[in-house]
């Protein structure tokens, strides 16, 4: 066999021989990073909610039911936060292996996307609920005060402006995802750093191997916080706006540039 | 006259400190009530009792004569009593027009084609209807404070309350929107308005009401108390606040 004798001689060659394996790699970790970001939002915002929803007027037992749902809510959270996704992923994986919920040698990746939108669920709980409190309470009170319920204001008014605030935030825990999904090579899910394992342990080319993987993650976590910002633009919406008539011709229109101006 | 509201032995305390003592008055159609009164002498928070944003701790509101709390459901009764804020609260995410057509749409089921043609009639009745498409952020204080009323118009209400609406904007703002206040008056809405405008409170309320430490010391006609205030308390928060103002 030929083996190459250069740093770029070894990294083309690994590219050759393993470039097939990288890209799969690449395709599991933004799978699980995204679908695990996307699904911990979903249950990031359903905590937030419920957190945010005002205890029940009355004896101590109409409040009781709530305020075990927001105890429980804590406890997730803390426990998520409070401990590292690797030792999460060996507990939950072996876990339900040990009471019969999955056997030996079923395929990781659903465990996987689930321990990495539990985990990131946990944080969206509290970026979110520093995104509602974010927006000014008195919108809250306007809504209600034109007869809308807790969950209309928040659909349509308060929930709007507070993902908008923490944009930035989820960006972070995309990226935050798309890297520390790397830890779920301990499940032998076959990610992006597993496959990296894989090609570099073969050839004992450990530098090379992973110095390709790096610059993947790099292009990933790029290119993906990029996307974010060009989606923050098109949330805050157009920067102008027409003001329709005037006081000669009603059918008159200026638009008021505000860039511009 | 009709009776829309009655407010009776109102009570509202935080914790150990009360806000509010034995409050009884009642607000009939056409009424437009102006509450003065110091900063702390609880004006606001009686407002917000009465839309039950804050929970009185005692007494009861009537509305049509009936418990406001048990004869309907809150967010209905909510929307038959409106309220204008010092702050004017308008939702941040959303349009001039939109902000006047989410409660129409959300609480009054109202389709999306009525409800903004509602908003635009009600927009121009506060001159706002050029700046529908204009975002809350976009506006002067004046012009959302405008807008709010607008919003608040749109739910067609039997009262307004207003806490303070020109508290919060440059002198050269407050004209517009006591014009728009005044107008609405004298179109026959029923209003409650807490404000620190004696000369509005003396030309277009119908009764002035005057608060102090949580308690309504006096109860009477603009003129009368105006000029002739009864109690001592009355006369001389008049001459502390009339000396700058008229």
């Amino acid at each position: 066999m030929n083996v190459p004798s250069t740093f770029f001689g070894w990294v083309s060659f690994l590219l050759d021989r393993y470039g097939q394996l990288f890209l799969q790699g690449t395709g599991i970790t933004l799978l699980v990073a995204l679908t695990g970001t996307i699904l911990g939002f979903v249950i990031g915002l359903l905590v937030a909610i419920v957190r945010t929803v005002p205890l029940p007027k009355g004896p101590w037992y109409r409040k009781l039911p709530l305020k075990l749902v927001h105890f429980l809510l804590n406890v997730y959270i803390e426990v998520f936060r409070g401990t590292p996704m690797i030792v999460q992923s060996m507990v939950i994986y072996y876990g339900s292996m040990m009471i019969g919920l999955i056997k030996r040698g079923t395929p990781v990746l659903p465990a996987a996307i689930l321990i990495v939108s539990i985990n990131t669920g946990a944080y969206m709980a509290e970026i979110i609920r520093g995104g509602i409190i974010s927006v000014d309470k008195g919108q809250k009170e306007a809504a209600t005060a034109i007869g809308m319920t807790h969950w209309q204001a928040m659909v349509h008014v308060v929930l709007p402006q507070a993902v908008r605030n923490i944009m930035p935030s989820i960006g972070n825990e995309f990226v935050v995802n798309i890297k520390d999904s790397s830890v779920l090579n301990v499940i032998s899910l076959n990610e992006l750093y597993f496959t990296g394992k894989s090609a570099a342990g073969n050839y004992g080319r450990y530098f090379e191997a992973f110095f390709v993987i790096a610059c993947i993650y790099l292009v990933l976590t790029f290119s993906v916080t990029r996307l974010l910002r060009l989606l923050e633009r098109k949330m805050d919406g157009k920067k102008n706006y027409t003001i329709y008539g005037s006081q000669s011709d009603s059918h008159s229109s200026i638009t008021v540039n505000e860039e511009e101006a | 006259m009709e009776k829309i509201l009655e407010i009776q032995h109102l009570e509202k305390h935080f914790g150990d400190h009360v806000v509010l003592k034995d409050i009884s008055f009642s607000v009939e159609k056409g009424d437009v009530i102006c509450i003065i009164g110091s900063s702390g002498s609880g004006k606001s928070t009686l407002l917000r009792c009465i839309n039950f944003l804050e929970e009185p701790t005692g007494g009861e509101i009537l509305y049509h004569g009936k418990n406001a709390e048990t004869a309907c459901k809150r967010t209905i009764y909510n929307s038959k009593v409106g309220m204008v804020f010092q702050s004017f609260n308008l939702f941040g995410n959303h349009t001039v027009l939109e902000n006047c057509m989410l409660g129409q749409m959300q609480v009054l089921k109202a389709s999306r084609a009525d409800a903004e043609k509602r908003a635009l009639t009600y927009l121009q009745r506060v001159g706002m209807d050029a700046y529908r498409a204009a975002r809350p952020a976009q506006l002067s204080g004046g012009q959302k404070q405008r807008v709010a009323i607008a919003r608040a118009l749109c739910m067609e209400p039997e009262v307004l309350l207003f806490d303070e609406p020109t508290s919060a904007l440059d002198p050269e703002m407050v004209g517009e929107v006591l014009n728009v206040m005044q107008d609405l008056a004298s179109a026959g809405m029923t209003m409650l308005i807490v404000t620190h405008e004696m000369s509005f409170a003396r030309d277009v309320a119908s009764r002035v009401l005057f608060m102090d430490g949580g308690v309504i010391v006096e109860d009477a006609p603009p003129q009368q108390l105006f000029s002739q205030p009864k109690q001592p308390r009355t006369q001389e928060f008049l001459k502390r606040v009339l000396a700058r103002q008229l």
